[in-house]
């Protein structure tokens, strides 16, 4: 950590002129940098994600996912719509998260790998992994990526975002622990990662607001929210799903309960590394299918 | 004669009981603090900066049922074992152990140099018995209790929240519960000891931490880091008002660093620091 530090009176400078900057905490240090223009993020949410017990349903989600991309691109054809992401020759890796208690899903995992082939690219020239992708010969040659992996709280990074999703992208994840997380975005900028991710898909099917215990988790505190938001910009996916987290911790708890640790590497991720977008007032919000329980 | 603290992973398995009701368990995991990040990721920084030393966790099975975890950490003292307890102190009091919480299906406890955390994968009233027996036996297992930190006793009575005292030894954990700064401002480093505590007054919620250093010089870098980068307005007086119109102030007595944090007025917040003061001064004439 280089320069001034940022401290609670500096965040008390700022609250004391702008009441809802509680969110940005310590990444007010720095102001973001970039295009005035608006970043654009897809939430999509169909009530019949899940079925009576919970599983996701891979025609649904196919068709979620689909819906969302076309919405990201502007195309009314999904097949057009995901060739302008991925090109037939790319060799793509989908980097999943596999964490028992609460996984990408397969379905997910599936949606993406049957877009990515509606765009041309042969079965055998995609590959979906997590924690081997370093040793994975398709990441090791992708020309391209696609990031997903489920919303939820975070022990030591405050939330387990699209960002942190590539910490398998290191060898030792442990390096990118100080300050709570603070510089996950850095990972992005690493030679066989950086300019490579098309698409990022935050699984928002049963996200987890709180959690508990070494394992930080109950199925207590996930719920059926049956979305996915997607976007280009990895932190602006993070930053929109962060809202959401927070909104239900706020309707739960019955007060506003900011998550602990601060997810500070999400704005950090804007602020410090310039990876993409964390401020909502510079992203378009697009929102697909039903309304009801959205929080945001 | 005194027990060796040395870490065991025959004995720590020893105090879980092999059945719990009709539920049977696994073969134990095993972790220490290099390899618990295999177990639980970056959530192991939580253990890790309690300076735990072993991990046992046991999975529980019946047929049809919820499984049950138990983890069971060795921290290698007392001291770390209370903190790591207080990390997260939400819950109800369940009577185990030197202090205990349970909420949602999962028990945590201290007992000597032990933390234990028992899960039920879904809270049902039979899990929630399980739990709890689990609980009660491992803390019966273990033959003693151990001492707090000593800096607790250093901590005026009056308008404390004694069960959200925590502690801690690096400014991360610190920022988990009272977010400070983004770095190191007081210079904890992992070899300086901590207790955040919240006292609530007619003047609403204020903070008082205390950090003990291992020695005065260090304890003095930090009160001048402290004041360069908290408090530079404050000059030599050591009390400043802050922008929430709360008073902020500090004081170094020996190895020892005291700040108040969020008092209502100047008085309450030199009254807090004198108050330490004198406490340190007699603990150190015993």
């Amino acid at each position: 950590m280089s320069g001034k530090m940022f401290t609670r009176r500096d965040f008390l400078k700022v609250a004391s002129v702008a009441p809802l900057a509680g969110a940005l905490l310590p990444a007010l240090k720095g102001a973001a940098a970039g295009p005035p223009e608006k970043v654009k993020v897809v939430l999509v949410r169909d009530p019949n994600a899940l079925d009576a017990v919970g599983t996701p349903s891979f025609a649904v989600i196919q068709r979620m996912l689909d819906d969302a991309v076309m919405a990201l691109v502007g195309e009314k054809d999904p097949g057009k719509a995901w060739r302008k992401i991925i090109k037939p020759d790319d060799i793509v890796g989908i980097k999943t998260n596999g964490w028992g208690k609460l996984p990408t899903t397969t379905q997910v995992e599936q949606a993406i790998q049957r877009g990515v082939m509606s765009a041309g690219v042969p079965e055998g020239m995609t590959s979906i992994d997590d924690r081997g992708v370093l040793k994975n010969a398709i990441f090791q040659n992708a020309t391209a990526l696609v990031n997903a992996r489920p919303a939820r709280t975070h022990h030591w990074a405050g939330m387990g975002s699209c960002i942190k999703n590539y910490i398998m992208f290191v060898p030792k994840p442990s390096d990118y622990h100080g300050d709570t997380c603070a510089d996950l975005a850095a990972i992005w900028n690493l030679p066989h990662v950086k300019d490579k991710t098309r698409l990022n898909v935050l699984v928002m099917l049963t996200p987890l607001f709180h959690g508990i215990g070494p394992s930080h988790f109950s199925k207590e505190f996930t719920w059926e929210y049956k979305g996915l938001i997607v976007s280009r910009d990895p932190v602006a996916a993070d930053a929109t799903g962060l809202r959401v987290l927070q909104a239900k911790r706020r309707d739960y708890f019955k007060e506003d309960r900011p998550l602990q640790p601060t997810p500070h590497h999400i704005q950090l991720a804007d602020t410090r590394h310039h990876l993409g977008v964390s401020d909502p007032n510079r992203i378009e919000l697009v929102k697909l299918g039903f309304e009801e329980g959205a929080l945001i | 004669m005194t027990e060796p603290m040395v870490p065991d992973v025959q004995k720590l398995s020893a105090l879980i009981p092999p059945t719990i009701g009709p539920y049977v368990s696994e073969a134990d995991q095993t972790f220490d603090a290099e390899t618990i990040f295999d177990y639980i990721d970056g959530a192991g920084e939580v253990y890790r900066s309690y300076n735990m030393k072993l991990l046992v966790s046991r999975r529980f099975h019946k047929d049809g049922k919820p499984d049950i975890v138990v983890d069971l950490f060795d921290m290698g003292s007392p001291e770390d074992a209370f903190g790591v307890f207080t990390h997260d102190l939400d819950g109800e009091d369940a009577a185990i152990g030197q202090g205990s919480t349970y909420k949602a299906g999962l028990l945590s406890f201290w007992k000597d140099r032990y933390f234990g955390s028992v899960y039920a994968e879904e809270e049902t009233a039979e899990t929630k018995g399980l739990v709890f027996e689990l609980g009660r036996r491992i803390a019966g297992a273990i033959p003693k209790e151990g001492p707090k930190p000593k800096l607790l006793s250093y901590l005026p009575a009056e308008g404390l929240v004694a069960d959200r005292v925590c502690y801690f030894h690096n400014y991360s954990v610190l920022n988990y519960h009272f977010f400070v700064a983004d770095g190191d401002v007081l210079l904890l480093e992992q070899t300086a000891s901590a207790v955040l505590a919240p006292y609530m007054t007619a003047g609403g919620k204020s903070y008082l931490l205390v950090v003990g250093y291992p020695d005065e010089a260090k304890a003095a870098r930090a009160y001048g880091s402290f004041a360069k980068n908290y408090m530079p307005d404050a000059e030599k007086s050591g009390i400043v008002r802050t922008e929430d119109r709360r008073w902020t102030a500090s004081a170094k007595a020996g190895d020892t660093l005291i700040i108040v944090f969020n008092a209502d007025s100047d008085q309450f917040a030199m009254n807090q620091l004198a108050s330490v003061q004198e406490r340190i001064k007699t603990a150190k004439k015993k």
